[in-house]
């Protein structure tokens, strides 16, 4: 019962005006900012830091401003797939596959309708989710010394590159270049400055804002110049705007099922919304057996990408509050924020700071409720911000971007290492590397390092302390499935190809 | 071929990042790992990986939507840096307004905007996101030459 009380005390924090104030900016902003092209919930997130600081807000108002924007942006990504076929974010891309042949064929009102009822159901499901697990894994997490927490980040790091399917490789070598990157700077250990050549303006490290707004806002900037337009004509959103019952029931299912699947996916660390709403838009397809028109227009294959990654988004909060490890992207630059607070998310937070947690926790339920209610009204206002052209917009990205950049340190150094590091970011992304893995290595990348010598530290060099405790050899096993995870999918592609070569 | 060149080029990185941090040692220390341990057991790593990217580099490049580089596109990706590094060195020395005053015009004009249209989104941009950052949101932004106007 207690996490009833907690929740209780959480729900007083996040309906306080000033608190449901920011949560209605946080979401308002975070749709805007989901379908524009170039904005992520990454770099939107990451541009409301220096903001969130500048205004004095509270960490829990911040921390709860934040979560809104990573909501509201899973709301807004889908518009544009649906509208444009052009997917606002990353976790969007499915919801092209059935959105857009939607509003083509003149349900766009409908397809938007039931893709926000989705994304509300996925979101409450992960959030009840977040509090019924959370707690759990949290009480268990305070048994966690630095040798376990160092073992459960290489298992998140081995994690990212076992789900990330086709290109495993790439993505390691993207987390150990972020991992690498978190060493630049003053060892806090001995005080020796590492990678820093001198420079006065790396001593303090690298800033994670910048990296951030470097590696996703530059890098889109430099991306969007291979597509220079003027602005698209969304389709029409004429016609009916909500859907009706037959075909609120007719997506229940994979509503339901798709929720726990993003739950899931989120928790896991490094497998986020992205992969989460892959995989179960493959799963529904599978499974739906009557009419399945899935490519032309299904509402389940709208349901289930739109389900899956706002699930996600919310699933992915559990590994971030309860252990300090970032489930994705976005709550990666989350815990960064909090670590500016000089809060470090955790078992103990759960103790130390419930108004913190639950706080949050209440508004995702709070945010996502708001979400829901602005967007089936304010749609046609939404569909006109899309209609905005690159040349009014990419300029004003990138401006606030180097305001955000700035803002920081306010040092010039720090608007050159932004550029050097999108356009690096840029070349990365050419060469098919994922982006998000290089910053879940530079947030981990600290943490490891820190973890790894306490631990250490403790043993007196011997490297037995990381195998000495029964959590540690449940989660090597873990790290072996995952690196073994690759290599079973090679070996059955492989079989398939050689059995199909044997049919033909 | 390109994924070659940078497994080189990451290789050869890693080799003289290694150097460097062979350096490193704690003039005196109070645990047994020390400052130069970790960033060479990362740099170890990421060399195997470029290693394995110039014996095996992946042929599916078209995997992803990224389309392809023409010279067309990478003049205007170079141009773009250039006028993000001039923005950056500006910044500070001619303050916030008169440096996003340039800035917004050129990228307007960068990403086919007419004249007419980047002038005013340019003046617009630097006009209004002051009034929004400096004047509303409490982030201090440079004055540079406009300081001596007290805005």
């Amino acid at each position: 019962m207690d996490t009833f009380s907690y929740l209780g005390q959480g729900f007083g924090v996040a309906l306080s005006p000033y608190n449901l104030f920011t949560a209605l900016c946080g979401t308002l902003i975070g749709t805007v900012v989901g379908l524009l092209p170039g904005l992520g919930p990454i770099n939107g997130v990451a541009l409301l830091i220096p903001i969130a600081f500048a205004l004095g807000l509270p960490p829990e108002t911040a921390l709860i401003l934040l979560a809104a924007v990573y909501l509201g942006c899973e709301y807004g990504g889908r518009i544009s797939s649906i509208l444009l076929n052009i997917p606002g974010e990353a976790s969007a891309v499915m919801t092209t596959l059935d959105g857009y042949p939607l509003a083509r064929q003149g349900k766009a009102g409908v397809a938007l309708s039931i893709s926000a009822w989705s994304s509300f159901v996925g979101g409450l499901m992960a959030t009840c989710g977040v509090v019924i697990f959370a707690p759990l894994l949290a009480k268990w997490a305070v048994a966690f010394g630095p040798a376990e927490y160092f073992v459960l980040m290489v298992f998140a790091i081995v994690c990212l590159a076992g789900m990330a399917g086709n290109k495993p490789m790439k993505t390691a070598i993207a987390a150990c270049i972020g991992l690498f990157l978190s060493c630049v700077g003053i060892d806090s250990n001995s005080g020796v400055y590492r990678f820093t050549f001198g420079s006065l303006g790396l001593a303090d490290g690298i800033q994670f804002v910048v990296l951030v707004l470097g590696l996703f806002s530059v890098s889109e900037i430099l991306v969007l110049l291979e597509r220079t337009h003027h602005g698209q004509k969304a389709l029409d959103t004429s016609g009916r705007m909500l859907f009706n019952l037959k075909e609120g029931m007719s997506v229940l299912a994979t509503n339901l099922r798709s929720g726990v699947m993003g739950f899931f996916m989120g928790v896991l660390p490094g497998a986020g919304a992205t992969l989460a709403s892959a995989v179960s838009y493959m799963t529904e397809k599978r499974l739906a057996v009557k009419d399945n028109k899935f490519g032309d227009g299904d509402l389940r294959g709208l349901a289930a990408p739109e389900t899956a990654n706002s699930a996600a988004a919310c699933g992915s909060m559990v590994p971030m509050l309860t252990l300090g490890v970032p489930g994705s992207g976005t709550t990666a630059v989350m815990l960064g924020a909090l670590t500016l607070y000089n809060i470090t998310p955790g078992p103990l937070l759960f103790r130390d700071q419930p108004d913190i947690v639950w706080g949050l926790i209440a508004s995702l339920f709070v945010a996502n409720i708001m979400l829901i209610v602005i967007n089936v009204p304010m749609i046609k206002i939404f569909t006109k911000i899309l209609a905005v052209p690159y040349w009014a917009l990419v300029p004003a990205i990138a401006i606030i971007t180097s305001i955000g950049v700035y803002a920081v340190h306010a040092t010039a150094f720090d608007l050159f290492l932004m550029i050097g590091i999108g356009v690096a970011g840029y070349i990365l992304r050419k060469m098919d590397f994922p982006l998000s893995a290089i910053l879940l290595g530079f947030i981990l990348g600290g943490l490891m390092e820190q973890n790894l010598r306490r631990a250490l530290s403790i043993s007196n060099g011997e490297l037995g302390i990381l195998f000495a405790s029964p959590i540690t050899w449940g989660v090597w096993a873990l790290i072996v499935l995952m690196i073994a995870l690759p290599f079973y999918r090679t070996w059955r592609k492989r079989a398939q190809r050689k059995a199909d070569a044997a049919n033909a | 071929m390109s994924q070659r060149i940078f497994g080189v080029v990451l290789l050869l990185a890693c080799a003289g990042l290694g150097i460097v941090a062979w350096g490193y040692h704690a003039p005196f220390s109070y645990e047994p790992v020390g400052p130069r341990a970790y960033p060479l057991l990362l740099l170890t790593l990421m060399g195997l990986g470029a290693i394995y990217l110039l014996v095996k580099p992946s042929s599916s490049v078209s995997q992803d939507d990224e389309p392809p580089l023409d010279r067309h596109v990478v003049r205007k990706v170079a141009s773009c840096v250039v006028i993000f590094a001039v923005y950056a060195a500006l910044f500070e020395p001619l303050g916030f307004i008169p440096a996003s005053l340039i800035f917004g015009i050129a990228m307007a004009r960068l990403y086919e905007g007419t004249w007419k249209t980047s002038v005013i989104s340019g003046v617009v941009l630097a006009v209004g996101l002051f009034v929004l950052f400096d004047k509303i949101l409490d982030v201090p932004l440079p004055l540079g030459i406009l300081s001596s106007l007290e805005i």
